[in-house]
């Protein structure tokens, strides 16, 4: 397919399958088209050519960035998590106390129980993104896509998020799709990488074969070195041209 | 004062219109369409004036018009070098000339066409009344089984969407609804006081509340005490009703704002990481 905006091309000849329970990273430098890319996945853009197929049985659910959300409701983190849930029902269903139940859960499995009643609106980009997450899961899907989920997060949540999100791999064979600027995200968690250029070219496969030293320099304009710590991958931006990682 | 028939139906007439406009602009407001309503009760207008001149009925060219300009403008494109307020921008000053030069080439353009473009709610018919009344019925019926959908494709239009909500035709079936509520009160109330009520009653409640469903029924509740003011107002000063009504819902912002700013600043609980 090709993918873009008002018939204006950003990438052209984009042929990869996603299988189920695979962890997609979709990383690439800023602006290449990665959010695109994501969008036209999903149904919400249209491709410019060619066609997106999905299995229809394949429930999926969406965790955008959270700058994309309406702050101006005085909707509470709980409401967030109900609106998700309530979105498989029919628009006659009334919510009911086992509709609450499994929004608490699911803001619970995310670690933002405490949250329920605040308001959306008032809690920290990372407190927002944790509320999200529990959204997509109340609507219990097989696909799980998420755009930047750690941005706004420290540390010690980012690793928690990633935790998170292999267990749910793991433990339920879910799907997950995530894209992100930071190739450091994804280098230990995702099972396959589809890496995005500038000039609207993709690599896919596992991530031995596409994240390599000299594709990566190349793409980002800067010496990077990879490298395994403790058993982790590691990367980093090499200043003098030849440190080690 | 409301021993006077005319004032009683005016009060009941503009109450059941506050109502329907305090639920219905709540959600104009937090889609940040606030110029929607504009051009809604601008384009009520343009049908009534079309009507007019046609010989057909005003009311209904003017829900045709109102409904006909909701889903256009719902089905626009967002563009990306302007705004979506400056297309409204555009689609008011169009539907807002086309009344005037309508109205500039009619020979028939006397009292009666001014208060079916402009309203009067003092000269409001008992059957008008009754249809209002109907309205806000209809309003809160819609609101009560649709609330959730019509918050859902507010809060993320995209993550709804992938949910599998129709979140596009969720977002025109709530223009619909916005637009013909709008349509239907122009013609008692005026183009001025249906916008306020549309825009300042919901402003003042999101300013000052912290739930959704207060939200609601203080918009609706705003409105219902602005209108009443402002006949009594219009009453006892001799005033039009329109604005006197419009004075109270402009104050009750600013009231809102201050307040409303001292009172999440002790609300806002501390937000751990």
């Amino acid at each position: 397919m090709g993918l873009g905006y008002h018939h204006r091309a950003l990438a052209e000849d984009l042929t990869f399958q996603v299988r189920r329970r695979e962890i997609l990273g979709i990383v690439g430098p800023n602006g290449c088209g990665k959010t695109t890319l994501l969008r036209t996945l999903l149904g919400i853009l249209k491709p410019v050519r060619g066609t997106v197929e999905r299995d229809p049985s394949l429930a999926a659910s969406y965790v955008p960035q959270h700058e994309n959300i309406d702050t101006i409701l005085p909707i509470t983190a709980l409401e967030v998590v109900l609106l998700g849930h309530m979105a498989r029902e029919s628009a006659f269903r009334r919510l009911g106390a086992a509709d609450r139940r499994v929004a608490l859960e699911a803001l619970r499995r995310v670690g933002a129980d405490t949250l329920g009643p605040q308001l959306f609106r008032d809690l920290s980009g990372g407190q927002q993104r944790r509320v999200l997450l529990a959204r997509a899961l109340a609507a219990e899907p097989d696909l799980l896509v998420l755009d930047e989920p750690t941005a706004g997060m420290d540390v010690a949540g980012e690793a928690a998020i990633i935790d998170f999100l292999r267990d749910l791999n793991q433990a339920q064979g879910m799907t997950i799709l995530i894209v992100t600027h930071l190739l450091s995200l994804v280098l230990n968690f995702a099972t396959s990488i589809l890496l995005m250029t500038a000039s609207g070219t993709i690599v896919h496969g596992p991530i031995e074969d596409v994240l390599r030293e000299d594709r990566l320099s190349e793409l980002y304009g800067v010496p990077i070195r990879l490298g395994r710590v403790g058993g982790q991958r590691m990367l980093a931006v090499d200043r003098q041209g030849a440190g080690d990682v | 004062m409301f021993e006077v028939p005319f004032m009683r139906l005016a009060l009941g007439a503009s109450a059941a219109a506050s109502v329907a406009l305090g639920v219905v602009g709540v959600y104009l407001i937090i889609r940040r369409v606030v110029f929607l309503g504009l051009v809604l009760a601008n384009a009520a207008t343009v049908g009534a004036a079309v009507g007019q001149i046609f010989g057909w009925p005003p009311e209904i060219v003017g829900i045709v018009t109102t409904v006909a300009a909701g889903l256009a403008l719902g089905a626009i494109p967002a563009p990306r070098r302007i705004s979506a307020e400056s297309i409204m921008g555009w689609a008011y000053a169009t539907a807002a000339a086309t009344t005037v030069l309508i109205l500039a080439g009619a020979a028939r353009a006397d009292a009666d066409t001014l208060h079916f473009l402009y309203g009067n709610v003092l000269a409001v018919r008992p059957s008008h009344a009754a249809g209002l009344a109907l309205l806000a019925l209809a309003v809160l019926a819609v609101h009560g089984l649709f609330a959730q959908r019509f918050l859902l494709v507010t809060f993320d239009a995209e993550g709804a969407h992938v949910g599998g909500v129709n979140a596009r035709g969720w977002s025109l079936l709530l223009n619909l609804w916005i637009g013909v509520t709008t349509a239907a009160a122009v013609h008692e109330l005026g183009v001025l006081l249906t916008f306020s009520l549309l825009t300042l009653a919901p402003t003042t409640s999101l300013l000052v509340t912290r739930s959704l469903r207060s939200t609601f029924f203080v918009s609706a509740a705003i409105g219902v005490m602005a209108v009443f003011l402002g006949l009594v107002g219009s009453w006892y000063l001799d005033l039009p009703p329109g604005p006197s009504s419009v004075v109270p819902l402009s104050v009750a912002v600013v009231v809102a704002g201050v307040l409303g700013n001292r009172f999440s600043r002790r609300a806002k609980p501390a937000s751990p990481k």
